[in-house]
């Protein structure tokens, strides 16, 4: 992440607070999830300190991991996350601020959950009935 | 694909989300480069060494990340590599000619190295075949050109002067396909991943600027992203490079960096995984992703204002209007390239 310290916080963290308001009103209103990369933008650090700290801490809070670690919270808003996206050298990829009911990171795949079934079903010493084909 | 190559939907979505950053793509695209990732077919790529010193295939192979660029490796097929294929002679031979007829009209022709023009080419052959004629016959069928590498983008060293070999970049011989440059000697290895996962995914190569450079990596100036920029807005600069100044990191301007004026994502991807660049290294940047950086009045360490900084007289009007200017230089840059693809060319 690049050091934009020397730009002034309070505008900026007006702004972005804005456009998460607006993010929420669509997902309100069309169920659209959307989300803002903080990482693209001009932000100094002490920025998003204070953007984070005006958002707050939620109720939920996971961290996934696969080719490094994302950790993903919610905020005191419901519905607005803060995740952040790290390799496996522990360098930040991402650092998002998304609007959905759960972010899209946490939502289990049906083929992965296939191939899920079929390890499941090797842990058992009984034989499973197969759904009907 | 993805059971085997040991990849969830989560990993293939965090790689989206990654590389739609690095493209500086909407977040929101993420699922659907995913999408796209998981439901698309290897795409065949044929890598054709000109003029070269092979510093831009190492560069590939330095990936930052092994998971990635194994991830990476799902994704292509890279049918012809004369530095990484076993085969050799005509075994080789045969094996470009089958891969030019299996994929004619879809593969993507990488190019590293200059084209010598000079004497018919004869500087530079591959089986006893100019290269200037090789890209004559293998560009008309293929889907898109990546001209990798300074060389392949706009003749590079080989074309610093006087030239003896008459080294023209790729966009010199060939006008009518659509061409990326990947300039930098070597190239940032994460500007050419992120270029094939676009192309990949959405089937179109990414916007461009005026040199045919991805916008998204080269849409700022080094400058622009440097971490010493703070340093020379305040008129902060080393003098020598064992001074104070030097040692506190101050700006490198004045011993010639050519950040100002030279478009690459070195100050943002940065190298070896992630660890520096060559400005936090303690050089100034040679600007050799730029056309005939190897030529440039002055050299590379006469300042670009011609031997000498701003004056430190117009430290404060600097101060003030540097931030300003490279803050929204920086901003608009960035969004600018936000801008979703719009769908398959192919």
């Amino acid at each position: 992440m690049q050091n934009f310290d020397f730009l002034g916080d309070d505008g900026l963290v007006d702004a972005l607070l804005m456009e998460a308001a607006d993010l929420m009103q669509d997902f309100i209103s069309y169920g659209r999830a959307g989300s803002i990369d903080l990482l693209g933008l001009p932000l100094s650090a002490s920025c998003l300190a204070a953007l984070e700290a005006r958002l707050g801490q939620g109720e939920v809070a996971a961290t996934v991991s696969i080719s490094g670690e994302s950790q993903t919270r919610e905020t005191a808003i419901h519905g607005l996350w803060w995740t952040r996206h790290a390799d496996e050298t522990g360098r930040v990829v991402a650092l998002l601020i998304e609007v959905a009911a759960v972010p899209e990171i946490l939502r289990a795949d049906r083929e992965d959950m296939a191939r899920g079934l079929r390890r499941l079903r090797g842990l058992t010493n009984f034989r499973l009935a197969r759904p009907a084909s | 694909m993805l059971g085997k190559s040991g990849f969830s939907r989560r990993g293939l979505l965090k790689f989206s989300i990654a590389m739609t950053a690095s493209l500086a793509l909407p977040p929101g695209v993420a699922s659907a480069m995913a999408a796209n990732l998981a439901q698309a077919r290897r795409q065949s790529v044929i890598w054709l060494s000109f003029q070269e010193c092979t510093g831009c295939l190492e560069t590939l192979l330095r990936t930052s990340s092994p998971t990635i660029a194994a991830l990476i490796f799902d994704y292509i097929s890279l049918d012809y590599q004369e530095a990484l294929m076993s085969a050799a002679g005509s075994a080789a031979e045969l094996t470009l000619r089958q891969a030019v007829a299996a994929n004619r009209g879809k593969y993507l022709l990488a190019i590293d190295g200059s084209v010598p023009v000079a004497d018919g080419g004869v500087y530079s052959l591959t089986g006893g075949q100019a290269n200037v004629s090789m890209l004559q016959q293998f560009a008309p069928d293929a889907a898109a050109i990546l001209a990798i590498g300074t060389c392949a983008a706009y003749g590079g060293i080989p074309k610093a002067y006087p030239n003896p070999t008459g080294a023209v970049g790729v966009e010199d011989v060939i006008t009518n396909k659509p061409i990326v440059n990947i300039p930098g000697c070597p190239p940032v290895p994460e500007v050419l991943s992120g270029v094939l996962v676009y192309f990949v995914s959405f089937g179109r190569l990414p916007d461009l600027d005026d040199r045919k450079r991805p916008l998204a990596y080269f849409g700022t100036t080094i400058h622009d992203q440097c971490y010493r920029r703070p340093f020379y807005d305040q008129g902060k600069f080393a003098k020598s490079f064992d001074d104070e100044g030097a040692r506190q990191g101050w700006c490198l301007f004045e011993l010639g960096c050519k950040g100002p004026t030279t478009h690459n994502a070195c100050a943002s991807l940065k190298w070896n995984d992630n660890t520096s660049f060559p400005i936090e290294s303690g050089h100034g940047c040679l600007g050799c992703s730029e056309p005939d950086f190897w030529d440039q009045e002055g050299g590379f360490y006469t300042s670009l204002a011609g031997g000498k900084g701003p004056g430190w007289e117009d430290t404060g009007i600097a101060a003030a209007g540097g931030i300003a200017v490279g803050a929204a230089a920086a901003f608009a840059a960035r969004h600018k390239t936000a801008k979703p693809p719009q769908g398959p060319q192919k």
